[in-house]
């Protein structure tokens, strides 16, 4: 470093020179280098509510940093946490939520808004109705379509959002469902501010409420300049801590080498989706740590139970033992991800290591096949994805290794593969044997892995690649969204796990990983096991980075 | 001269009104934008529109195109003014001192090292430049004008004006990391003029050196130095400008790459974004202001040159 910092003050040198002007460098580092965090996003958001769009990209620039929601999940205790409401409580058999609301907190002031009051009832009610009824003045605003809210079934869920007083709400619900709070707790149900959205109407251009955005959230908005960056500037009257950096610019860098060697210049403090096989590299330079964090997915191979023979279990549990996953984790994902030892990832709290059952053993294989009466094998098809997914880079290439361990028990295994869209109607229509697909699930709640995956009704939608339709798991689906104790909830999921074990509709194979890399003088930037990014408690050490240096 | 003047600005007027036939017909060329019908009333709808600064609002953005423009211009010509002020003061003085040694070993090195830089695609140059400065010494910053944290308004676009305007405290420190963001691109500008302008004040030179009148300033005594500054320098330079418009056209078209590379604000790579994102408004306009600046450029060193060297007008009017 010592030589780095010589170059630096000859280059500088013989840059006055050159331009004939004199210049001094700073001791310390210039105030506005070291209260301000620049991170190289990937593209530009869609919105700056991410009500309206669900892409991780807009998630990512804006909701934890513009926005606050009635509840949080806290990954570390894996429980949900006050945020706008401080309290909150499950009435009538679970279909009525009474939340009771923070007071004193404050919306943005910025240069185009000034609020006159701070957060109360008025603002939830806002900001549910507008996804929640189609007759809302907003509703249709900007779009108008709410995929989050869609997709979860959300806005059917909810019937009603009731002012109780100025703060406290009733949320009703068609019925009780466990998974509304970890919805609740996701980065979409934000809250906005019905006086601002109030005041644009007036003005005639509700459209700006999207475009210069005002919430609650560490952050508020200064500047967006397409393609280019966005500019936040640290919110004092945050209700929380304030965050310690002044100043976040996302710098919008689509390129992933260039996010590379922005990260290298030092240009970036922090980008996301390093290159996979850069990972080696980056993570053997000096200044730069490269974070990791299991993603809330999962990639499993299916067998159709309803095409035999992957109606006997034995054969099922056979074929989990034929195969060699951890090579496969291996060679498909570099090692950037986690062999699964349970279709819960496990940083899911109602995770069970149920891994035993699916432990690669040829020889217990040919036994199992043996008692089910194929001892000398059989032919089947693997259908694989023709596409890339988070959750599987490659599996053309995975169901090639997967040919292989199969021949060694004997099975005769057919690659199958067909234009996504054909691929994924023709899956629906039950027409495979097995395939190799996977999962990214949009909350916490474990319930997110079974239901839309395992349950009687996903056969009937198409969703269940495995058309498994098991009366004895369906009841412990329904049991636990119905019962509220999370302890509870666990024990139900662990039995859930269990009868997976044993009937083997999947087997599942990986947790693949999300990777972030950034300098070592930044702190508090953790890549969340869930949602979007937040830098809230960010924090940058240039002087502690200078005092290091000899 | 006025008639010189004249002639070669109607021209450049005339250039310019075929330009804008060219950029009106593009509507035609591409299917999706269909802005009016291929009439003579149409396009000179389209023709009061330019001249009333009306250029319309980006597909992409929706911005005012006209608001765009001179941002995005005024930081191409700062790019490219310092790029070929460098190469102008580094092309004459080792041109001429190549000259003064002709075959010594230094004019080899120079106009061997001129070649070779004249052969290396800038896109290449600037990789090379990056992995060298940037990426291993770490001296020089790779993207954009300045370094994002620093809160400077654009309102000119050319960013050192804008840091000089602007009311920030950090003022000064924005000017170093300003200038910091701006060497590698300009060296890589400079590079192709750079090569070639040596060479041309090298054989110009020698060329000045060989007349008689030089022969007979030395026999009359003069010194070596006031010989070079009086009567050689005077003299040689006249090839160089005659060729330093056609100079700046191929620094401009370096331009658009170097700008895109180093993701600079620039009309080249607004151009080269507008056509990616098949942004009409902004192509149309873009090309037409890319266009007139290299005309007009060329148009003023013309002049300048007539000015300066009145034989030169002599020449082109052969019938006198």
């Amino acid at each position: 470093m010592r030589e780095l910092l010589a170059h630096q003050r000859l280059a500088l040198g013989a840059l006055t020179i050159v331009f004939g002007l004199t210049g001094c460098q700073p001791d310390t580092p210039p105030a506005p280098l070291q209260n301000g965090l620049i991170y190289c996003s990937e593209g530009n958001p869609e919105s700056f509510n991410p009500q309206l769009d669900a892409s991780g990209t807009t998630v990512d620039a804006t909701a934890a940093q513009l926005y606050d929601r009635l509840i949080d999940y806290d990954p570390e205790s894996k429980r949900f946490v006050p945020a706008l409401a401080t309290k909150w409580q499950a009435l009538d058999n679970g279909t009525r939520y009474r939340f009771t609301l923070r007071q004193h907190v404050a919306f943005h002031k910025t240069a185009y808004f000034t609020p006159s009051r701070t957060f109360n009832a008025d603002d939830v009610v806002f900001s549910f109705n507008r996804w929640l009824k189609a007759s809302h003045p907003y509703h249709d605003v900007n779009g108008g379509t709410y995929p989050f809210f869609t997709a979860t079934g959300l806005d059917k869920l909810i019937t009603d959002v009731e002012r109780i007083n100025a703060y406290t709400v009733d949320i009703k619900l068609a019925r009780p469902d466990s998974s509304f709070l970890a919805n609740l707790a996701t980065d979409f149900p934000i809250i906005l501010s019905a006086e601002y959205a109030q005041q644009q109407l007036d003005k005639g251009h509700p459209e700006n409420i999207d475009r210069f955005p005002i919430g609650t959230g560490p952050f508020k908005f200064v500047e967006y300049r397409k393609d280019i960056l966005i500019r936040y500037l640290r919110n004092e009257n945050y209700w929380r801590q304030p965050p310690e950096i002044e100043q976040l610019v996302y710098s919008i860098t689509p390129n992933a080498n260039k996010r590379m060697l922005k990260l290298l210049t030092r240009e970036c403090d922090v980008i996301p989706y390093p290159l996979v096989n850069e990972l080696t590299a980056m993570s053997q330079e000096e200044n730069i740590r490269v974070l990791s964090e299991v993603s809330p997915n999962v990639a499993f191979w299916a067998f159709n139970t309803q095409h035999p023979p992957f109606d006997d279990p034995r054969v099922r549990r056979a074929l989990s033992h034929a195969i060699n996953r951890a090579a496969i984790v291996q060679a498909i994902y570099f090692g950037n991800a986690q062999l699964a030892r349970s279709i819960l990832p496990p940083t899911s709290w109602a995770y069970t290591d149920v891994n035993a059952s699916y432990q690669y053993d040829p020889a217990k294989a040919r036994a199992l096949l043996k008692e089910a009466g194929y001892a000398n094998g059989f032919s089947m098809d693997i259908w694989a994805m023709p596409v890339q997914r988070v959750y599987n880079p490659n599996a053309q290439r995975m169901a090639e290794l997967m040919q292989a361990d199969l021949a060694q028990v004997g099975v005769e295994a057919h690659i199958i593969s067909y234009e996504w869209n054909t691929f994924r109607r023709r899956l629906a229509e039950g027409e495979h044997d097995s395939v190799l697909i996977g999962w990214y699930a949009d909350n916490a709640d474990p319930d997110n892995f079974f239901r839309p995956l395992l349950s009687c009704a996903a056969v009937r939608t198409g969703s269940n690649r495995a058309n498994w339709c098991n009366k004895s798991f369906d009841e412990l689906l329904i049991k636990a969204i119905s019962v509220n104790d999370n302890d509870a909830r666990a024990e139900i999921y662990r039995q859930a796990q269990q009868v997976l074990r044993e009937q083997q509709p999947l087997l599942p194979i990986a947790h693949s990983v999300r990777y972030q890399a950034q300098q070592d003088y930044i702190h508090g930037v953790k890549l969340p096991p869930y949602g979007g990014i937040s830098f809230r408690n960010a924090s940058k050490d240039l002087v502690k980075k200078a005092e290091d240096k000899p | 001269m006025i008639r010189y003047t004249l002639r070669r600005f109607l021209l450049f007027l005339f250039t310019l009104w075929l330009l804008t036939i060219v950029t009106f017909s593009l509507g035609f060329l591409f299917p999706e934008f269909k802005h009016s019908d291929p009439t003579v009333g149409s396009y000179l709808a389209y023709l009061s529109a330019i001249l009333h600064g009306d250029w319309g609002v980006s597909m992409s953005t929706g911005q005012d195109v006209t608001e765009q423009l001179w941002i995005h211009l005024g930081a191409t010509i700062e790019l490219s003014f310092l790029a070929m002020l460098l190469s102008l003061v580094v092309a004459i003085p080792l041109g001429i001192l190549a000259a003064m040694n002709q075959r010594s070993m230094f004019d080899r090195w120079v106009v061997s090292a001129a070649m070779t830089g004249y052969s290396i695609p800038v896109f290449w140059l600037a990789q090379l430049l990056i992995l060298l400065f940037a990426v291993h010494y770490d001296w020089f910053a790779i993207t954009g004008q300045i370094t994002p944290l620093y809160d400077i308004p654009t309102r000119t676009g050319a960013v050192l004006v804008d840091v000089m305007l602007s009311d920030s405290a950090n003022a000064s420190l924005a000017f170093w990391d300003a200038v910091n963001h701006m060497v590698l691109p300009v060296i890589v500008l400079a590079m192709m003029p750079l090569t070639m302008l040596i060479r041309i004040m090298r054989d110009a030179t020698l060329d000045v050196l060989d007349k008689n009148y030089i022969k007979a300033a030395r026999a009359r005594g003069l010194s070596e130095l006031k010989l070079m500054r009086r009567h050689a320098l005077p003299n040689a330079m006249q090839p160089l400008i005659r060729q330093l418009g056609l100079q700046f056209s191929v620094l401009m078209t370096n331009a658009l790459l170097t700008e895109v590379i180093f993701n600079r604000l620039g009309i080249g790579s607004w151009l080269v974004k507008s056509i990616y994102e098949r942004d009409y408004p902004v192509l149309q306009s873009g090309l037409l202001v890319f266009a007139s600046f290299i005309l007009l450029i060329n148009l003023l060193v013309e002049l300048y040159h007539a000015w300066r060297y009145p034989q030169v007008r002599q020449e082109l009017y052969a019938e006198y």
